[in-house]
């Protein structure tokens, strides 16, 4: 029988610093055959090993369509992140995944789409974005509405122009406050939201962020006429099985790691969801 | 299969048993109480009334393990004798969890090479509660033989190959009188328990409700009720010297649900306190069909503050 | 006892005078004693005073800072409080204490009553309440003999060879299932983040080994040297029976002949290990 519980070899090929404490990481498995048969949905994670510090869950933050390597982009912020941005290229690391459900693309197929990512919240709504954008054929307009503290806690500038370029795509950057040489939003996501006013007919609203950031955005997608059903989001939780077994991240009776992290909000409105 | 066997025989057969398994039952430790002991000699064998301390689940889902691949496991054979009820029943519950999607091996190894011979309750005390929730002391479920202690003699309920293997050439079949008179101790053991509760359909309406607060007041967060659970499987898994370790996590610890970020979705003892009610009487039903409790009162028994859970879902304004 | 002890209750709950009432009342076996906490006149009929009353209900004073709170006390539960008000971590002004004229409280799993804390308890009845509330029917306890030592167990121990101390240990660590129980009733063990849950470093390991829970035992009872008050309370919650409480008197017996300190006995002292003197004995020093 498998070990469930062990991860795989994988080598850091290549780390991108994308702010002052966020890297993404660019892996590829010790054993060519799984980088080939790993297969993975846009909205899965991974469980990630760090030798002798522990593990971390990172959402897998590039589209399947695009899988040289598996990428994960890491926020410094306790034991194993920090040990994790200590590494180097070609350091080796364990992996353990795809877990969760991913988006649910069949409901996404045919509709407009707005994202709307807060910080870090990005990562795994880039994963969907890039896509849909291999995909462009199978859904309507895009709208990406991607907010930070500042400008230097935006993440994935590198994708920026080609999001902006891509066919039926508006990108909306913003930032808390002004600041010297930004010419584009200044406001928090909600804020920024109220102004573009984007319609509800036919879409759907994939939402990642922040806490505070899915409390005041949500009430206000639900003014602008979208309904619970159709705003999406995907959830971080305390995770370390990432299997549905070590029982500490339930909402309800479902786990963010084997029933999510995906949920709609009319799902989390019926499990009484603990924000 | 059912026979019936003088304890003499029996004892002669568990000395026999100790060469092939490790042998593990009840065992009296002092002014302590009774813990699953190895046994290395019939004498240390309790096979009377009452319940260890902490459940057999110890055994299957053990409490610190290493879960490396390249760990070595062990392969021994083991046979627990004097496994309650209510825990055999329990474990049957962990395997919904454990022997499902993503199937553990570490527990499903230690399933295999465990043979559980259960003893139908003696007596029982006024914190049991098996029978509120389907169970009841001459439950067979989870067990590969169960005991009934007739004073000179014991007869033995066979239910599994396992059982079979062990019991198979002791004793003798039951005549019909004597078939009558077990039949008759059996159908008297579900009077040996006092308590009865209504188990609550559903939580879900009241999940907002002021009375988690009332009702979790006294909690001191200590994590007894869980460790000591024939049914809680909550664990956490840490780096230990380059292995892999799970061991045993409680929610009702403060940090089972802190994040990273310093952000906790169940800041306080209402919210954890609700949580393990809800997990064992709502949210595993919807998603087993089954509560996540046995009824066999351990919690309500060892918690410091007496927080007896029978009454706080008997009580619950549903 | 009782009545005296409700209409005061009544009394400062009705005037405002405290928000919050802690409290005994009875459980749902309908025999033992459970916490209460009482914000309501009403609820204040529903107060028990006996010797079921085994709890240490300091232990919860720091759950609701800000908040005036009136707390029943038996004199060993008191020096709970007087040790965390020298540590600041409760303000005396939130604070209406009363005490009870205490004739011993009964541990259930083990039988009848505590074996040393009651029988050979020598609390005065004075101390730091606002109120003591005296037992009018309280019989006389038996004198204490001449040659009593509330040590006996610690020299008998002390007595005995490193090896066998250590096997004695070792047989009783064994059975530690790390439930942290001893630490989540103790009322001075109130740390955010104890020790046992630090991740960096990762002081010990969290398996459930000889290695690990002599490290959690000792290192818990030695973060209370000097602060334990010895109410019991941790080896009365311990599933597995360990003798907690031999480790804290050990450690109590030491610092009574070093520094001639009792803890939580006095409010005008300062806290030991946070505070010295010029006459402390030291070598390492000079």
């Amino acid at each position: 029988m498998e070990n469930i519980y062990q991860p795989h070899l994988a080598q850091i090929v290549d780390i991108q610093q994308e702010t002052l404490d966020v890297k993404t990481f660019k892996l590829k498995f010790k054993d060519p055959s799984l980088q080939d048969s790993f297969d993975y949905k846009p909205g899965q994670f991974v469980e990630f090993s760090v030798p002798q510090e522990g593990e971390a869950t990172f959402c897998i933050s590039n589209s399947p369509t695009r899988k040289t390597t598996i990428d994960c982009s890491v926020k410094k912020m306790g034991k194993v992140t920090q040990a994790l941005h200590e590494l180097d290229i070609g350091d080796m690391v364990g992996i353990r995944g795809p877990y969760g459900n991913g988006f649910p693309l069949n409901e996404l197929k045919g509709k407009n789409l707005l994202f709307v990512a807060g910080g870090i919240g990005l990562a795994p709504l880039r994963s969907l974005i890039n896509y849909c954008l291999d995909n462009r054929a199978d859904f309507k307009a895009i709208t990406i509405v991607n907010g930070a503290r500042t400008s230097k806690d935006l993440v994935y500038k590198t994708e920026y122009e080609a999001w902006k370029n891509a066919k039926g795509t508006q990108l909306h950057l913003t930032v808390d406050c002004q600041e010297n040489n930004w010419t584009c939003m200044v406001g928090v996501v909600p804020k920024i939201l109220e102004q573009i006013q984007p319609a509800c007919k036919d879409s759907v609203a994939i939402v990642c962020g922040p806490p505070i950031m899915i409390k005041f955005t949500l009430p206000v997608l639900l003014k602008l006429g979208f309904c619970p059903e159709a705003i999406i989001t995907t959830l971080e939780m305390k995770m370390k099985c990432g299997l549905g077994k070590c029982g500490r991240c339930n909402i309800g009776n479902l786990y963010v790691c084997k029933d999510g992290p995906v949920f709609s909000f009319a799902q989390l409105k019926r499990l009484n969801y603990e924000l | 299969m059912i026979r019936i066997f003088k304890k003499e025989e029996f004892n002669k057969a568990v000395v026999s048993w100790l060469g092939e398994f490790q042998v593990i039952g009840p065992k009296r430790i002092g002014n302590k109480g009774l813990f699953y002991e190895p046994i290395e000699a019939m004498e240390d064998l309790y096979l009377g009334p009452g319940i260890t301390v902490e459940p057999m689940k110890k055994f299957f889902l053990i409490p610190s393990e290493y879960l490396n691949s390249s760990s070595v496991p062990e392969k021994n054979k083991r046979l627990i004798v004097g496994a309650n009820p209510c825990e055999a029943r329990g474990i049957c519950l962990l395997d919904k969890v454990f022997d499902s999607e993503y199937k553990d091996k570490f527990y499903i190894d230690n399933r295999q090479r465990t043979t559980i011979v259960g003893l139908s309750c003696i007596a029982a005390d006024e914190h049991c509660f098996c029978t509120s929730l389907g169970g009841d002391p001459t439950d067979t479920r989870g067990m590969d033989a169960l005991l009934f202690d007739q004073q000179d003699n014991f007869v033995v309920e066979i239910i599994t190959e396992k059982g079979s293997q062990l019991f198979g050439a002791l004793g003798k079949e039951l005549e019909a009188d004597e078939k009558k008179e077990w039949q008759k101790n059996k159908a008297k053991k579900k009077g040996l328990l006092k308590k009865k509760i209504n188990a609550p359909g559903s939580l879900g309406h009241i999940f907002e409700n002021e009375y988690w607060k009332e009702v979790s007041a006294g909690c001191l967060s200590c994590g007894i009720c869980t460790y000591l659970c024939p049914t809680c499987h909550c664990f956490d898994l840490v780096d230990d010297e380059r292995k892999k370790l799970r061991c045993y996590d409680s929610c009702a610890f403060s940090d089972f649900t802190l994040e990273t970020s310093g952000h906790n979705p169940r800041p306080t003892k209402k919210e954890r306190y609700r949580q393990r009610v809800f997990h064992k009487f709502d949210y595993f039903k919807t998603n087993f069909g089954e509560n996540l409790c046995v009824g066999c009162g351990r919690c309500i028994r060892s918690c410091p503050v007496k927080i007896d859970i029978s009454q706080v879902i008997a009580n619950a304004p549903i | 006892m009782l009545k005296k002890l409700k209409d005061k209750a009544k009394e400062l709950l009705k005037n405002k005078q405290v928000d919050l009432f802690i409290g005994y009342k009875r459980a749902a076996d309908k025999i033992s004693a459970a916490p209460g906490f009482i914000t309501q006149e009403e609820q204040a009929d529903s107060l028990i005073w006996d010797a079921y009353c085994v709890y240490n209900l300091a232990s919860y004073l720091m759950e609701f800072p800000g908040k005036k709170k009136a707390i029943m006390v038996k004199p060993c539960d008191a020096r709970a409080i007087i040790v965390l008000l020298q540590e600041n971590q409760i303000k005396r002004e939130e604070l209406f204490i009363i005490g009870l004229e205490c004739s011993g409280v009964i541990d259930q799993k083990r039988g009848l009553a505590f074996d040393e804390k009651c029988k050979n308890c020598q609390l005065p009845a004075s101390g730091l309440y606002d109120l003591f509330i005296e037992d009018k029917n309280k019989k006389d306890k038996p004198a204490k003999p001449d040659d009593f030592d509330e040590y006996e167990s610690i020299r008998k121990s002390e007595a005995k060879s490193l090896v066998q101390r250590l096997k004695f240990w070792e047989e009783e660590f064994s059975r530690c299932i790390r439930c942290y129980a001893c630490r989540q009733v103790c009322p001075m063990c109130y740390c955010p983040k104890c020790v046992a849950e630090q991740t960096m470093p990762a002081w010990f390991s969290k398996a459930a080994g000889l290695n690990g829970n002599f490290s959690w035992n000792v290192t818990r009872a030695i973060h209370l040297a000097g602060r334990c008050v010895g109410c019991g309370e941790c080896e009365r919650a311990c599933p597995v029976g360990i003798p907690l409480r031999e480790i804290n008197k050990k450690i109590e017996k030491d610092i009574k002949e070093l520094f001639n300190y009792e803890t939580g006995l006095n409010i005008e002292q300062k806290p030991l290990l946070s505070s010295f003197d010029k006459s402390d004995p030291d070598e390492w020093i000079k």
